[in-house]
């Protein structure tokens, strides 16, 4: 991947791997890594929603947690292994997505990469909720398209295709 | 079709295509130009077959559908591919769309009203149609055979023993023939119980892209050698000016160029100040540091109150405002009746807040600006931004993308200004992303509404009704070629401030006039916001409703039914919407299901957008009251929509989810103030929309009697804030008259 130098002599150079490669790269280390994926690193499908961790559309793993690429400098990142939804299932058939798909959740779309980040890692922790647990878990990612009720029962259809086979290729 | 339900001698595409059609732009047949005369264009060998420009069919046998409208949640992309494979007789799997830019050849292009469907199902049609009857001439040409005896099916000609595909038909080259408006007005259309494709659950063609990170928004668009620029707020919405810019602190900032202080000559910004780097994080730290002395302009003391001041200065003056409906004599009714009834209602500051904020990126090449960015109305969008720039509009391109999210604040464009601006101050591509802040407090968000009604009843009907809405007009701010004549003639009014106030109920005298709050324009130009003028007149209508049954003494669903009585301009319409009525009330147990003390229903009914394009929809909310704390639990919401014909059945509950909770958002949770001038939102702290917790039991169901299709997409959001208001009114007492309605203002009411 092509890797701009964007600030001279400032710091370190940072070293993280994302989606599985490791990159070095010569960047502030305040930048935070929602910037770092989308304007450096090309990587478009974290999307940019408030800059405050109050809507979740920019959720991503680290080392298998979800959190809110906005809130997470690069520096702070670095060393850890990040999971952008474009690394999450090796053709987009992770049972998330597979789910999100069946239960045809996406509207206007541009909120689900961190809804589906944000599950993923969910029912890796928890592969069997209950429903109140689903909203808890799903309540700090808004849906302006307010697709909810679809997100909620594509968390449970996600939670049956990994039941049945579908192994959560975590991140 | 469709036409019948015509009240005010406007089509069925309604006001904007009508006023639109007659001008400059027209509708999209599609017709390809030279096809005055039959046959003119005839398609090349191995290339591809238009019978019109709004399909094309390769040689591969791939049809393609070139979508005019935006692709913001609604799927619409994938009902037009229905629709075309219907008449068609496409392989479903052989169909692809393709969102187009903004060139005139697709004649008017707006997103919006919920018409999407409504207005191009018929074009759509006979575009498949004449396809299909092109490939059926070719084959029967190249057999030596009646076209007669031939029959098109799943992607293939076939007939006498011989077969050939759509694919194998165009390769050969015989197709003939781009066609006509007036041939294609001659082509008989299926009836709709032979529809194999519509009325299908098909996969949406846009969700796979959206699942994996690889759909393209504006927001993701680079170019070469781009810069990224971020706003300098402004003080006040409107109004401001930058009277110095000093950047020396943001000259510390590793990236950053300089900030620019923009003059935007079409009006829209009034001081535009951007910070411009090399990424967008460095322009947003630089944007901290600029220094930018404003003179803060003529609305720096404006608030709410002011606006309401203003509203009632005009309600009081009968000279004052434009005439939407006038039956009988209103006033003088209510003056000779013993008891008349009034009350003022009013909704807040009400934001778009797309989830992808708003942006574009600029380029000029060779001599023609390029803006990238999605977009609801390119019709209007393409002149605003060659205002700006001062160039002729044929010199404005704006390439389409998916939109994340537009609700109507897409509708504007004027957030292509300030990229296109900075992109012509420095000689190249620069975008311009809004953070959170920037969206909320440069939205043209939607005015705040004051309204008055006043009504009797005489033996338990309702004898007359006026309801005088003031607001800030949209279309002033939007596209004042759009504006209307009142009823009289007299008078301009903008219909998308007023629209549902012209009901379906027979009212012996009723008058419904709109104001126009040139302050509230000033302050915050407003814009379009889902649902639009029928989110806030009809969230006051079918309230007082209710509070004119209660006075009857009559129960809220037979008192409405009594006025559904399809008499005169009400046949066929009025009929539906007792249709759908009768449908919640069998859904959700109204009048039979027994509630506890303390829980009721509440009802509300909309034509949806428009009289002329009417979704019919009732609304049924069973809300539990506390009446000591004034605290509410909704305990489910039943949506019925008379939609005619569905073509996706999922897409359409879809739909109806999210005009359903996107009316629960701005019913319960959703509002904000203008202080000083400002919005005072800055981000999702400050303005909630509806999550997943506050979601209540939703049982959203359609009537599909196979009549022409009409949207979905916003109807259900008019019905949520009056049903709940009834049902907690009937629950508790409580009789809430201001938007979002809240425990509270329930508490307040109850004492």
């Amino acid at each position: 991947m092509n890797i701009t130098s964007r600030e001279k002599g400032s710091n370190a150079m940072i070293t993280i791997t994302v989606n599985g490669h490791q990159q070095t790269l010569d960047v502030p280390s305040d930048m935070p890594l929602l910037w770092v994926l989308r304007d450096v690193l090309d990587l478009t499908g974290t999307k940019f929603g408030c800059g405050q961790n109050l809507c979740g559309a920019c959720t991503v793993h680290k080392d298998g947690k979800a959190v809110r690429s906005c809130q997470v400098s690069i520096g702070d990142a670095a060393g850890s292994s990040i999971t952008t939804i474009e690394g999450l299932g090796a053709k987009g058939e992770h049972p998330v997505q597979t789910a999100w798909i069946k239960e045809q959740v996406p509207a206007c779309g541009y909120c689900q990469s961190g809804q589906i980040m944000n599950a993923a890692a969910f029912l890796s922790a928890n592969p069997d909720p209950e429903d109140e647990e689903i909203v808890r878990a799903m309540d700090g990612n808004l849906c302006r398209c307010s697709q909810y009720v679809r997100i909620q029962r594509a968390v449970k259809t996600a939670a049956e295709i990994m039941k049945t086979g579908g192994a959560a290729t975590n991140g | 079709m469709g036409e019948q339900f015509n009240a005010a001698g406007i089509g069925r595409r309604g006001f904007v295509a009508s006023v639109l059609a007659t001008g400059a732009v027209g509708f999209g047949w599609g017709v390809l130009p030279g096809t005055g005369s039959k046959g003119a264009a005839m398609a090349a060998a191995n290339a591809s077959f238009s019978p019109v420009n709004l399909i094309e069919i390769g040689a591969d046998g791939i049809v393609t559908v070139n979508v005019t409208k935006s692709e913001m949640g609604q799927h619409v992309g994938t009902a037009f591919a229905q629709i075309v494979c219907e008449e068609l007789e496409a392989n479903w799997t052989s169909m692809r769309i393709k969102h187009v830019d903004s060139d005139p050849k697709w004649g008017l292009m707006v997103t919006g009203g919920s018409w999407s469907i409504n207005w191009t199902f018929d074009a759509l049609s006979r575009a498949g149609a004449a396809g299909r009857q092109s490939l059926i001439n070719a084959a029967a040409k190249q057999w030596g055979v009646p076209a007669a005896s031939l029959t098109a099916a799943d992607g293939k000609v076939t007939g006498g023993g011989k077969a050939a595909s759509y694919g194998e038909l165009v390769a050969a080259g015989n197709v003939g023939g781009a066609w006509s408006e007036d041939d294609l007005k001659k082509l008989t259309l299926k009836p709709s119980n032979s529809y194999k494709i519509i009325g299908k659950s098909v996969q949406a063609l846009d969700i796979p892209l959206k699942v994996n990170g690889t759909a393209k928004y504006g927001i993701d668009f680079k170019l070469p050698g781009m810069l990224y620029g971020k706003i300098v707020l402004p003080p006040t919405r409107n109004g401001a000016t930058a009277k110095s810019v000093d950047d020396s602190a943001a000259k510390g900032v590793p990236g950053f160029v300089q900030a620019l202080s923009l003059k935007d000559p079409s009006g829209k910004f009034t001081g535009l100040v951007v910070a411009v780097a090399d990424t967008y994080w460095a322009a947003t730290r630089a944007a901290a540091l600029v220094k930018v002395d404003w003179d803060l302009g003529p609305n720096a003391k404006v608030d709410d109150a002011a606006l309401i001041v203003e509203a009632k200065r005009l309600q009081a003056d009968p000279n004052e405002g434009a005439t939407w409906v006038r039956n009988g004599d209103a006033e003088g009714t209510l003056a000779k009746s013993g008891k008349v009834l009034s009350a003022e209602y009013t909704t807040g500051l009400n934001l778009h807040a797309p989830m992808e904020p708003t942006n574009a990126t600029a380029e000029l090449k060779d001599g023609v600006w390029h803006l990238y960015g999605g977009n609801q109305f390119q019709t209007m969008s393409v002149p605003l931004v060659a205002a700006a720039l001062e160039v002729d509009a044929s010199k404005v391109v704006l390439h389409q993308f998916w939109l994340g999210g537009g609700f109507g604040r897409r509708l504007l464009g004027d957030y292509f200004i300030p990229a296109a601006l900075a992109t012509k101050a420095l000689g190249r591509p620069v975008k311009v992303v809004y953070n959170r802040t920037d969206d909320m407090r440069l939205d043209c968000a939607r005015s705040p509404s004051w309204q008055k009604l006043s009504g009797a009843v005489v033996d338990g009907k309702v004898s007359a009704l006026t309801q005088d809405v003031a607001c800030g007009w949209p279309t002033n701010n939007v596209a004042p070629a759009l504006l209307g004549d009142d009823i009289d003639k007299k008078k301009k009014i903008d219909v998308f401030a007023i629209n549902g106030a012209d009901v379906w109920y027979s009212f012996p005298n009723h008058h419904v006039r709109l104001l126009d709050n040139k302050l509230a324009e000033a302050t915050v130009p407003p814009g379009y916001l889902r649902s639009v003028a029928p989110g806030f007149t009809v969230w006051a209508l079918e309230s007082f409703i209710d509070e004119l049954a209660h006075e009857a003494g009559a129960d809220p669903v037979a008192f409405r039914l009594a006025h559904l009585d399809g008499a005169g301009a009400n046949d066929k319409g009025a009929q539906r919407l007792a249709a759908v009525l009768r449908q919640a009330v069998a859904r959700s147990g109204y009048g039979t299901k027994k509630l506890p003390e303390g829980t009721s229903f509440g009802v509300a009914l909309s034509q949806g957008q428009e009289r002329a394009a009417a979704t019919f929809t009732a609304c049924i909310a069973e809300v539990a009251v506390n009446k000591k704390t004034g605290k509410f639990t909704i305990n489910k919401l039943t949506v019925v929509y008379d939609v005619g014909t569905a073509i996706s059945p999922d897409g359409v509950i879809s739909q109806m989810e999210s005009a359903t909770l996107w009316g629960l958002s701005l019913a319960l949770y959703e509002t904000t103030t203008i202080r000083d001038g400002a919005i005072a939102a800055a981000n999702f702290d400050g303005y909630t929309p509806t999550r997943m917790s506050q979601v209540p039991p939703l049982d959203v169901s359609y009537i599909a009697t196979g009549v022409f299709p009409t949207g979905t997409g916003e109807p259900a959001t008019t019905v949520i804030a009056p049903a709940i208001g009834n049902a907690i009114a009937l629950a508790s007492g409580a009789r809430v008259r201001a938007l979002p309605i809240t425990p509270a203002k329930v508490k307040a009411a109850l004492a």
